[in-house]
């Protein structure tokens, strides 16, 4: 890993803000440091989720990561795609 | 009494056969959500379009998979299945579990859900169907605290494994499925439990070649039982078939008269390379043409068994999807020893290349299979480290998977076309 790991989970959070698109997948974090291994992003990730800076967002066959700010609330809304 | 019309589900009840609609309207008079089920089931047959809103943000606390989100687009006309969400519970090994385990399941999914299962779903996960969000986290706790009862896996995260029953109860298990399976659930208990892949990742464990858990069609890496060497034969086994004392196919296909049992008939004229004979009253064998095709192992298992030196073969790469076919996987690895002693370190080892490659190469929602398929299996079989083996190719020249690179061909590509050209004319 070319950054360190609170570099790497800065800049994990500031993708998961600023995509076009709320869900991403977690190859769409291997830009934030491609030096790191994926499985080393996948770890940051999930820790983000450990922390609640970020949540799974499944869809049953594909997870993805999102920023719950960013998810509407599914519950009676049409928030869920 | 009834809270929809449900004619066109009604028709449904009409045949011989058992009706899903009937098992609702049985568990409906308990759970009275079950009847906007069949309500919005009816709407959709009219309206030829579903009413479900699939996936979101459901889970619970710790885990990334498990939990498949179901929410109506209709709350307001059928608030039963406003929420709907399915539980995946990991079976057990072999689905061996006691009928006590099994009713306390049922009875703590009544008290949370709307006590609709399924069993078993396609990846062999006992699947809970139907419960709101608000009821997860409790069913989540009671089941895991006082069932000790986990999860099963879904989305991008390494699925339930699956074994057949393997030598707990089959002589043709070619390695113990169960031990496997076991020890590989739980040495990846984080791949299962949160995702980790570009989507769905699948192991499943087969004893022998006759593959009862389909690992070769329906799993990314299929660890498939098999032997080197000779077939062993008890030749005065053979000859008590052949005299029909002792029913062919373990007694098997007996409910009507087939006739006397046809050694050459039925066993060595359906064997797919033409590598058995009678000799002297004895059955012979040409092992090194036989393909696992198991059928003479099946039909007498008492004359014939696998032979001694047992292992695994390795194939890769199967998916079974809705859309676009299924596929096959590629045998990989023709044998690998696959044991208890060292842990599985080998076949560990093997899977973890395929990830690290997979994860860094395939594409988003794109099977291991896939990706293999997109970047040649030439490439794949570098990635792991083995050299090109003849069990790769499925027949020389059809599909010619191996390319050579130019440093391994002496003298490169290069050559004196002319010279060529005074030997092969144009």
């Amino acid at each position: 890993m070319a950054l360190s790991k609170d570099e790497l989970k800065a800049a994990i959070l500031k993708k998961a803000e600023t995509a076009p698109k709320p869900q991403l997948y977690i190859k769409d974090f291997y830009a934030c440091d491609p030096d790191a291994k994926p499985r080393e992003i996948k770890n940051v990730a999930n820790d983000l989720v450990k922390e609640g800076k970020l949540m799974f967002w499944s869809s049953g066959s594909t997870t993805m990561y999102a920023m719950k700010s960013r998810i509407k609330d599914e519950e009676g809304t049409s928030g869920v795609n | 009494m009834a809270k929809h019309e449900t004619p066109l589900l009604d028709e449904l009840e009409k045949g011989p056969w058992p009706s899903f609609v009937t098992d609702i309207k049985r568990q409906a008079e308990k759970k009275p959500e079950c009847w906007d089920i069949l309500g919005q089931l009816e709407l959709s047959y009219v309206e030829k379009i579903t009413h479900w809103k699939h996936g979101g943000i459901v889970g619970v606390f710790g885990y990334g998979g498990g939990i498949v989100g179901r929410y109506s687009d209709l709350p307001k006309r059928f608030p039963g299945v406003e929420h709907f969400h399915t539980v995946r519970l990991a079976q057990p090994a072999s689905k061996y579990y006691s009928t006590k385990h099994l009713r306390d399941l049922c009875d703590l999914w009544e008290k949370y859900g709307s006590g609709m299962t399924n069993m078993h779903g396609s990846t062999g996960d006992m699947v809970m169907l139907g419960c709101r969000t608000e009821a997860l986290e409790p069913f989540f706790y009671e089941m895991t605290h006082n069932l000790n009862q986990d999860l099963g896996g879904s989305g991008s995260n390494l699925r339930t494994p699956a074994n057949c029953i393997g030598s707990s109860r089959c002589e043709w298990s070619c390695y113990d499925t169960e031990e496997a399976c076991h020890q590989l659930t739980m040495h990846y208990q984080d791949e299962i439990h949160r995702p980790a892949f570009p989507y769905k990742f699948k192991f499943k464990f087969s004893g022998c070649p006759n593959d009862c858990v389909a690992a070769i069609a329906r799993s990314d890496v299929a660890v498939i039982g098999t032997w080197r060497g000779n077939i062993r034969i008890d030749q005065a086994a053979v000859k008590e078939y052949v005299a029909g004392n002792i029913p062919s196919n373990g007694g098997a296909h007996a409910g009507r008269d087939w006739g006397k049992f046809d050694i050459q008939k039925e066993v060595i004229n359906l064997c797919p390379t033409n590598c058995m004979w009678m000799e002297g009253g004895e059955l012979k064998i040409d092992d090194s043409e036989c393909t696992r095709c198991m059928h003479c192992l099946n039909v007498m298992p008492r004359a014939l068994r696998p032979g001694a030196e047992q292992g695994a073969t390795i194939c890769v790469g199967a998916k079974a999807p809705i859309l676009d076919g299924a596929q096959f996987a590629t045998l990989i690895v023709p044998f690998m020893k696959v044991s208890a002693d060292n842990e599985f370190e080998e076949l560990i080892e093997f899977i973890e290349k395929i990830w690290d490659w997979w994860m860094e190469e395939g594409k988003n929602r794109e099977r291991c299979g896939e990706t293999m398929q997109r970047l040649g299996l030439p490439t794949f079989i570098k990635v792991m480290g083995l050299d090109p083996l003849p069990q790769h190719i499925k027949e020389p020249r059809s599909n010619p998977y191996v390319f050579w690179q130019e440093e391994e061909v002496p003298g490169g590509f290069d050559r004196d076309v002319e010279e060529f050209r005074a030997r092969h004319a144009a």
